[in-house]
């Protein structure tokens, strides 16, 4: 079944926590037969849903989190990849978007479009991701998938188009009403799973067609050929298939289906969907860099006798070592064949070639572009290109932002010291933006990432996948400092004691740079300081950056300009140079009135309406602007941007000021100026720090 | 300098030929328009002007998307400042949008009694001083007469001005003797400034309806550019 690429699916299943993704998941599993029994994913209220589907695949010895699951639905191959639903883990959903060709948007019929899936469809929207909106939760109080469809519209400006519509609903939920065939389905036996086509009830007849007509005017407004065969009487379903299909790929529609995955309704009919709409790897194009070309960009080809493309998009520790998902996305894999590795610039063989199951492994002999496959045993980082060693390609390289976030750890026993070094070192290769080292003056292992809980996951994973248990300090924010005014230089450095001796004059300017983290420019002439000792000015300057003389933090946006400087033929040379570079910046960096600059995250707020007054408190006394809110009868959402530093501990403030009924997503926004008053105590909370070490 | 320059080219210039010279604390001014005119524009320069003068404003929306309105906010300003040749303008943005938080609600699920106490609760929970609101895409069709004074009494326990902007349909395009549109002659006794706007050959008419309690008898107007809604002249 594998050898046609058009049967291949690649899809995410991404969703606002708490919108059921464990639970379609599951029943997406036992529909097509992976798993033999449904079970139920425990009330998870004031638990994060990360760790609740991590306890339940360890509880059943499933891989449901893993990186990717391949299914088989009616003779198509879908390869289900995992995508983390905090915003904390952008990377990890970043790149797990960048390796599918298709999404289902999971929303709840209740909550709607709530802060996360804003998010998740940024992301999907960046990636120009095509997805099928599937609104799932259909049979809870509060339910109503007409509303929601129109936030999809209203929220996240996508052109959603309702497939279907509910017979009954919340707890009376009996099934659906295709407003293609204009059929009702139902879902009988224990679990759903017997499908039962009958006549739409006539009490929801009138509805039905009115719903088809609006189907069909939103479809035609995307669709040439079926607006002629609508003027024409000729539509057929297969029209209507085919021009969803290609709006749904083009991403000028939405298509919207309904359901509850707890009560098994609907379920199925959103596989056919996938399998319908979305497209398979030839409808997608791929773009790698030819790093032997001036990183020109090549569009890749999925053929599989062209030479071998994949990607490594995550890794994992199984029991036989490190186990890589890839994606191929040119060429094709066999058990044996050398790879190239375009990071590390290293080749090695392909050992094990596996295809990943629910409840299993499946050794495979070899496996073909548009495929998902895990290799067993190879040295690799996560984002890593892997290709045909004639080639030296790197799939386009992904921003990858700074951490804003650091955290002092220390092993408590032994044991757990032990077994440490080797947790980090893989979660730094599967998550490049969690960053581990040891502080040089206070000796100390440091830990870094892109928020408090992204740091939490961690330490918890330490401890419940090597049995490490640390003890941590106080977070501390990623500070950085900057110049604010532009200042002349003009230094000698000049040593004539004893041996050779060293002589280097460099004059210019230093100024801030709003754009560029570090601009060197040499306007040099008449070769008053020799070429050759320029990089050498460069670095010295460059190196400075590194830490900052008012509290020790890294220096940014800085734009030195070197016009002048002098040489002498015997005592100068590139080290005299570079500390002539290094010597005229930190006498001039006090009088460029260095300021503190300090994380500002953008934070979502979303709850309740009547509790909105405690969170409007709250932001303000966090330092924090409120930029927006909205409201509607029940939910009201505060956007607003708030210094990380004084984010720590808002989930429990949060919780315990809104009874629970509140929650927030927050990530890195940019960087801004800290209040004199604020930058003062900060220095000396630092002074007092490095006192105590 | 960029205040100077941008008062004397404001909309709301032609309050000055008004008895206050503004609306005035506590007090409620409309601007009526059909669709597409430029009522958004128009409070949104409103909002501007007071924004450059260091005061707080809340903008009060009806459409879902917020970011509709902060680019309204960011295409003013960058018509300002080609328009004065002002380079440092975005900076200055940065700075003053701190003063500003946006509103958003769904007229159709929230009652005005809910707005007003959720502006309430920004003021005084979230410590927002607010010296002006302006509320754009309200529906005078859906709104009655307690509504409008629920927005007024707001204005005058909060001592704030509050500008609301009126769309006219077609059929709304006939007006009383005194040129209030009928629209809101029901509520004319709750606005102090009625300002009419309306699309002529290549510019855009600013008529003062009603002034504080009078309608003024003499044509008080401005001419507008219609891409900037800047002053054009005068007269």
């Amino acid at each position: 079944m594998q050898d046609k690429i058009s049967i291949i699916r690649n899809i995410g299943i991404s969703a606002h926590i708490d919108s059921g993704k464990t639970t379609l998941t599951e029943r997406i599993l036992f529909y097509c037969k992976k798993i033999h029994a449904i079970h139920e994913v425990k009330d998870k209220d004031g638990k994060g849903a990360t760790m609740d589907s991590m306890d339940l695949e360890r509880e059943r010895g499933i891989t449901i989190a893993s990186a990717a699951t391949n299914v088989d639905w009616k003779d198509h191959s879908i390869n289900i990849i995992d995508t983390p639903g905090h915003v904390d883990f952008t990377i990890e959903v970043e790149r797990a978007l960048r390796v599918l060709d298709g999404a289902i948007l999971v929303l709840c019929a209740v909550g709607g479009v709530q802060s996360q899936s804003i998010t998740v469809d940024r992301q999907l929207k960046r990636y120009k991701v095509p997805r099928i909106a599937f609104i799932n939760k259909c049979d809870r109080t509060g339910a109503n998938p007409y509303k929601v469809t129109k936030q999809l519209r209203e929220k996240l400006g996508l052109n959603a188009v309702l497939l279907q519509i509910p017979i009954g609903l919340e707890d009376k939920l009996q099934g659906l009403v295709d407003l293609i065939t204009l059929k009702a389905v139902y879902f009988d036996g224990e679990n759903g799973e017997n499908i039962r086509i009958e006549e739409i009830p006539s009490e929801l007849r009138a509805e039905a067609e009115a719903k088809h007509k609006d189907l069909l005017d939103a479809v035609t407004m995307v669709s040439d050929e079926l607006a002629e065969a609508y003027l024409e009487g000729n539509v057929t379903e297969e029209l209507i298939h085919k021009a969803i299909q290609k709006a749904t790929q083009s991403l000028q529609l939405v298509p919207v289906a309904i359901g509850s995955a707890y009560k098994n309704k609907g379920v199925q009919v959103l596989l056919d969907l996938v399998i319908k709409y979305l497209p398979d790897p030839t409808g997608v194009t791929n773009i790698a860099l030819d790093l032997d070309n001036n990183e020109t960009e090549i569009k890749l080809i999925s053929e599989k006798d062209k030479p071998t493309v994949a990607l490594a998009f995550k890794l994992e520790d199984g029991q036989y070592g490190q186990l890589s998902y890839i994606r191929i996305y040119q060429g094709s894999l066999k058990k044996g064949d050398e790879l190239y590795n375009s990071r590390a610039k290293k080749k090695f063989k392909v050992g094990r070639l596996i295809r990943m199951h629910a409840d299993k492994m499946e050794d495979i002999a070899s496996a073909r572009c548009g495929d998902i496959v895990a290799v067993f045993g190879i040295d690799c980082a996560s984002g890593d290109t892997f290709t045909h060693p004639s080639l030296n390609y790197s799939m386009t390289t992904m921003h990858v932002p700074e951490p804003v976030i650091s955290l002092a750890i220390a092993p408590k026993d032994l044991k757990s010291s032990d077994n440490m070094g080797k947790a980090l070192n893989r979660f730094t290769k599967e998550d490049p933006t969690f960053k581990t080292y040891t502080d040089e003056e206070s000796g100390e292992r440091i830990i870094s990432g892109m928020g408090e809980l992204h740091l939490d996951v961690y330490i918890e994973r330490m401890k419940r996948e090597y049995d490490v248990i640390v003890e941590t300090g106080m977070p501390q924010v990623a500070y950085r400092e900057a110049i604010t005014k532009e200042v002349a230089f003009d230094y000698t450095h000049k040593k004539q004691t004893g041996g050779a001796g060293q002589f280097a004059r460099i004059a210019g300017k230093i100024e801030p740079d709003q754009e560029e983290l570090f601009t060197f420019v040499n306007n040099i002439k008449g070769g008053v300081i020799p070429t050759e000792y320029i990089p050498a000015c460069e670095k010295g300057f460059h190196d400075c950056l590194k830490k900052g003389r008012l509290i020790g933090f890294p220096i940014v946006g800085v734009k030195v300009t070197l016009d002048d400087g002098d040489f002498h033929s015997v005592d100068s040379s590139s080290m005299a140079f570079q500390i002539a570079a290094t010597s005229a910046f930190w006498q001039i960096y006090s009088k460029a009135n260095p300021q503190i600059l300090e994380p500002i995250m953008k934070v979502v707020v979303e709850g309740p309406s009547e509790f909105q007054g405690n969170v409007f408190g709250s932001i303000n006394q966090r330092r924090g602007i409120i930029i927006s809110t909205t409201e509607d009868d029940i939910v009201c959402r505060v956007e607003a941007e708030v210094p990380l530093s004084e984010m720590f501990g808002y989930s429990t403030d949060l919780r315990s000021m809104t009874q629970g009924k509140y929650e927030f997503t927050m990530e890195f926004l940019k960087y801004s100026k800290v209040p004199e008053s604020i930058a003062e105590k900060i220095k000396k909370e630092i002074e007092e720090k490095k006192k105590k070490k | 300098m960029i205040k100077a320059e941008q008062n004397k080219r404001n909309p709301l210039r032609i309050l000055e030929k008004s008895k206050k010279g503004e609306i005035g604390k506590g007090n409620i001014g409309v601007i009526a328009a059909r669709k597409g005119v430029g009522k958004t524009a128009c409070l949104v320069h409103i909002a501007t002007d007071e924004l450059f003068d260091n005061k707080h404003v809340i903008h009060v929306s009806f459409s879902a998307d917020t970011n509709h309105i902060i680019s309204w906010y960011e295409d003013i300003f960058e018509e300002i400042a080609k328009k004065f040749n002002i380079k440092s303008v975005m900076d200055i943005h940065d700075e003053i949008v701190k003063n500003r938080i946006i509103m958003n609600f769904n007229q159709d699920g929230v009652k005005i009694t809910q707005i007003s106490s959720s502006i309430k609760s920004l003021i005084k929970d979230g410590n927002f001083s607010a010296d002006t609101i302006v509320i754009d895409g309200f529906d005078f069709n859906k709104c009655t007469i307690d509504d409008i004074k629920t927005i007024h009494s707001l204005a005058e326990e909060l001592g704030l001005e509050i500008w609301i902007s009126a769309s006219l349909k077609d059929e709304n395009l006939v007006f009383d003797k005194n040129g209030v549109p009928l629209l809101l002659i029901e509520f004319v006794n709750e606005i102090a400034t009625l300002i009419y706007m309306r699309p002529e050959n290549d510019y855009i008419r600013l008529q003062l309806i009603k002034d504080q309690d009078i309608y003024p008898v003499s044509d008080l107007h401005l001419k507008l550019d219609p891409r900037s809604l800047l002053i054009v002249e005068a007269s």
